[in-house]
């Protein structure tokens, strides 16, 4: 069983945040997605470094990311994804049924 | 995930791997950089990042496809599971794959006669571009000479065009024939096929001149046969029809001629036949239609183009080859005959012609027992289901989803098909053998190459997996529908309500309703064959030796010398010659008119005329009605006399006597008498005109004839007398044996394949529904053991117990039986134009089959009835 911190991802959110990421700052490798998940949310988010590779792959077989090779500043091999057509409906998508969630959860915790 | 990107996965895995090496590898590096630059010393910074990371395989596993993995390991394990609970009910294997094999094997053989003798494309070069000639929908496929060489005259129609004629040559040089299939073939035959030869040459433009040296090509068979494949073969010469032909090649050994159905073991040149034992005017004929033509369209014309290229010519070369001796109303449709084209790709067949509607209705007839085999197994999946329903319960009580636990059951149901398709292909290979027995009844030469293709086993799979959904939907549906808490709670007690058993019951009647469409099909057709094989069709088929004989000696005496030495052999009762008999397939045709009328208009009647010794009629045994036979006496000297069958008398004479009255001709022909009429095109065709006439007094001299001998003893042991009086006779004859009964079944081989197959398919189909009644019927019994129990304790009479459960299954056989007859109103009229002698709507044949089904319903019934009503109440009690 594994250890679970609080600031691991929930479960089914790490998508979105993969896909709002990478339509904020276009073609991104990914070490440059965890980076920015754990700055962009001030350290608060820690992306599970083991789960964000199935995770994009999954992604890139459902045609939500395109996936290319390319070369860092520091001349490292490495994969760059970018969003596609389909990413950025299902970006929405989740982005509308996150905000229903967080709603629901709000109205809940403001009455119970 | 789209399955595809599951296997395109699976296959790819090794660079993808590699790939996630990469981007893994440059992850650690870079999360390593970092820790360095925050103050991390090298080496703790690189397992520190490594760490952090996880365990690398095991995301590299889930990484390259989590799916993939579970998803075959889960194909597998179920199969693992299915072939395991199919072993553990060995039973229940063996009837579900013995039943599956009979009906996927039943369904894979006759598609592989299908498949030989109307799909497969001819092995040849670019078969679906080849176009044949015909004169439109109902027109032939034949043409004559002088057509031909019109059409070759227009280059601009074709890339390649030649034309060939089938044929039968005899390579026996006097006595006994010898006879093997053989074609004509102009001089661009093997060219525009793209057929090579495999040693010497093939046939080419030069041999196809007029006047042309007989030349020939040899299958690979016959060159093994007569020259032993030996290389030397090549400029020798070969005895042909008794003409000496020269061997100038022997063709690939995959092609076997232009005809599905024969093997073509001699090829030679159209323009060798007029000298060569074929026809001597066939080259120059105007009527003589003994061509098929084919094309290979121009480059980049289409086939549409090529029609329109070829209507365009057509009345050119009509008005150019016009028959000049024929009437002006002959005439007037000859030159409105279309030419039109076709697609040859798979070839010219008179079997096809003959057999595709029997092998489509062969067809309907195995794809119902398939579904009756499915029916059967779909049963007995689902009494197992009802069985297993704990276990089902309890694997979705443990979390197994419902679609998981319909992979599972239709996983069993698709590895019991593919053991039945496999058992199929088995039982498909001989019983196209069988088959093949009956097409080439009588060694008439019928050939065809029934190994199995991938067609015909991409067929077996589909026509497999296809039933294996079939059959095992249902069943897997079911246990999935089983409800965790009341089959734990019910601790293995049987849960299934009155609906659920109503699957079962509805298979069943469905099994009873197509059951009953194969028998009544099936028993009209054995009516019909059985009509055919007894009907009076003009003579008596049994105890006559027939030998068609041609003679290449002139002597006009010879025959009657031939009947008079017959006429002594032991055992021979009497002997005769006509140039016809009854369905020996071929005649002579002509006009026959009475005397007197104005051979201008069409006065007369289009009928058939043979050409007789003495004796014929009492030989061949046909009634003469009135007036005189033909005696010995009526020769070239005395009056010309004839005879004519009964139809024709009352067509050219109406209700007056015609003994005495005379028919039109050179010299007028006195009507000596009147015979039955029998049939000689077909037993099924009773408008047998036929005008008999003495063959003494045919101007010709008769060199092509059949001998007929009737005798006491069985007519082949007469065989060893002919043969060995000719040679004294006339030692070039040649000589074919066969027997008046062996004719008169070969006209009947399409009949009795179907008569013989439908039969035996409506028994295995009876068979079927019967194992679906019998095993539904002791199932319902054993699973109500309770209520019975319950019943006798109470005092139920064992007689009420009887009727209760026969009452059951009576219901479910009527209901069946209502669904099969209105199936079969529809179905009887697939095989109404194979009957002869009786209607589609028989009554007797209907009224017969509903009278079998019900007595195997009953017998079916009558062992669970009884286990029902012995049952001991304590016993049964207790089980509970």
């Amino acid at each position: 069983m594994t250890r679970r911190q609080k600031n691991d991802i929930l479960q089914g959110t790490l998508a979105l945040l993969v896909l709002k990421t990478l339509a904020a700052c276009g073609a991104m490798h990914g070490y440059a997605i965890t980076a920015h998940i754990q700055s962009a949310s001030s350290d608060l988010l820690r992306v599970e470094e083991g789960s964000l590779y199935p995770a994009l792959h999954r992604m890139e077989q459902d045609g939500w990311v395109r996936a290319e090779w390319g070369t860092t500043e520091k001349n490292r091999q490495a994969r760059y994804y970018t969003l596609t057509a389909a990413g950025r409906r299902q970006l929405a998508r989740e982005q509308e049924s996150w905000a229903r969630l967080t709603d629901g959860v709000q109205r809940v915790l403001r009455y119970a | 995930m789209a399955w595809y990107r599951r296997f395109t996965n699976l296959f790819r895995s090794d660079r993808h791997s590699s790939e996630l090496d990469r981007e893994m590898g440059f992850h650690l590096s870079e999360r390593a950089d970092d820790l360095v630059a925050a103050g991390m010393p090298e080496v703790e910074a690189r397992h520190e990042a490594r760490r952090r990371f996880g365990n690398r395989s095991v995301m590299k596993e889930r990484t390259r496809d989590v799916d993939v993995v579970a998803w075959f390991d889960a194909l597998f394990a179920d199969i693992r599971h299915a072939a395991r609970a199919l072993r553990a009910n060995r039973g229940f294997a063996i009837v579900a794959v013995l039943s599956l094999g009979l009906g996927i094997g039943a369904n894979t053989a006759i598609f592989s006669l299908i498949n030989t003798v109307m799909l497969k494309s001819l092995p040849v070069r670019h078969p679906e571009t080849l176009l044949k000639v015909t004169t439109g929908k109902k027109g032939g496929d034949y043409f004559t000479n002088p057509i031909w060489e019109e059409l070759r005259g227009h280059p601009e129609l074709y890339a390649g065009a030649f034309a060939y004629s089938q044929s039968r040559f005899d390579l026996a040089q006097g006595g006994e024939v010898r006879s093997v299939d053989a074609e004509w073939v102009s001089g661009d035959y093997f060219a525009t096929l793209g057929v090579p030869a495999m040693l010497g040459r093939t046939i080419t433009r030069e041999d196809d001149v007029r006047g042309c040296p007989a030349v020939v090509v040899l299958s690979w068979g016959l060159w093994q046969n007569e020259f032993g494949g030996a290389q030397s073969a090549i400029g020798k010469t070969l005895m042909v029809n008794s003409h000496p032909f020269t061997v100038v090649g022997v063709v690939d050994r995959a092609f076997s001629g232009m005809e599905v159905g024969r093997q073509t073991q001699l090829y030679a040149p159209i323009c060798a036949a007029p000298t060569n034992g074929g026809i001597p005017t066939a080259l120059d004929e105007r009527a003589l239609w003994w061509l098929s033509i084919v094309i290979r369209p121009a480059a980049g014309a289409t086939v549409a183009q090529t029609g329109a290229r070829l209507a365009a010519l057509t009345p050119g070369v009509m008005a150019a080859t016009l028959p000049l001796n024929w009437s002006t109303e002959d005439k007037a449709s000859y030159l409105k005959r279309p030419l039109v084209v076709a697609p040859a790709a798979n070839g010219f067949s008179d079997l096809r012609v003959e057999y595709a509607g029997a092998l489509r209705v062969l067809m309907v007839v195995v794809a119902l027992v398939l579904l009756i085999a499915c029916a059967n197994v779909a049963n007995l999946l689902l009494a197992r289901a009802t069985v297993r329903q704990h276990e089902a319960a309890i694997r979705l009580a443990l979390g197994a989803g419902r679609g998981r636990l319909i992979r599972l059951m239709l996983t069993e149901a698709m590895l019991l098909s593919l053991c039945g398709a496999a058992l199929g292909v088995l039982f498909a290979t001989w019983g196209a053998r069988l088959l093949m027995g009956f097409l080439t009844e009588g060694d008439d030469g019928t050939w065809l190459n029934l190994a199995l293709d991938r067609r015909v086993l991409a067929f077996t799979m589909v026509t497999a997996v296809t039933s294996g959904v079939l059959f095992g939907l249902a069943p897997a549906w079911r246990s999935a529908q089983a409800d965790p808490q009341a089959a734990l709670k019910a601790q293995g007690r049987s849960v299934v309500g009155r609906s659920r058993r109503g699957i079962g019951w509805a298979l069943v009647a469905g099994q009873v309703a197509l059951s009953f469409v194969l028998l009544t099909s099936a028993g009209l057709l054995l009516n019909s064959f059985r009509n055919l094989s007894t009907t009076h069709a003009g003579f008596q088929r049994s105890g006559v030796l027939l030998v068609n004989t041609e003679l290449s000696d002139t002597s006009v005496a010879i025959p009657s010398v031939i009947l008079e030495r017959l006429r002594a052999l032991p055992g021979v009762r009497s002997a005769a010659f006509s140039t016809m008999t009854p369905l020996g397939g071929s005649g002579e045709f002509g006009v026959v008119a009475v005397d007197g009328t104005p051979s201008t208009v069409r006065t007369g009647i289009q009928s058939a005329i043979n050409h007789i010794s003495a004796n014929y009629f009492t030989t061949i045994g046909t009634r003469v009605l009135r007036g005189r036979d033909v005696s010995p006496a009526d020769d070239a000297t005395s009056p010309l006399v004839a005879l004519v069958s009964e139809s024709l008398a009352r067509e050219l004479f109406g209700a007056t006597d015609p003994i005495g009255k005379r028919l039109r001709g050179r010299t007028p022909t006195e009507v000596i008498g009147v015979v039955e009429d029998s049939r000689f095109s077909s037993l099924r065709d009773s408008t047998g005109g036929m005008v008999y006439m003495p063959a003494a007094q045919d101007p010709r001299p008769v060199t092509d004839f059949t001998l007929e001998l009737r005798s006491d003893v069985p007519p082949a042991s007469l065989i060893t007398g002919v043969k060995s009086i000719m040679p004294s006779i006339s030692p070039t004859a040649s000589l074919e044996f066969t027997t008046l009964s062996d004719q008169v079944a070969r006209s009947l081989s399409r009949d009795r394949l179907l008569a013989i197959l439908a039969t035996f398919f409506g028994g295995l189909a009876l068979l079927l529904a019967l194992i679906g009644l019998y095993g539904t019927m002791s199932y319902n019994v054993a699973r109500r053991k309770n209520e019975i129990g319950i019943r006798i304790a109470l005092g139920a009479a064992r007689e009420r117990l009887i009727r209760m459960v026969i009452g059951e299954v009576g219901v479910v056989v009527l209901a069946g039986l209502g669904v099969g007859a209105l199936l079969a109103l529809v179905a009887t009229r697939l095989v109404a134009s194979f009957l002869f002698g009786l209607s589609a709507s028989d009554p007797l044949t209907w009224v017969g089959s509903a009278g079998v089904l019900l007595g195997v319903a009953l017998l079916a019934g009558v062992a669970p009835a009884w286990r029902a009503a012995r049952m001991n109440p304590m016993t049964a009690l207790r089980e509970e």
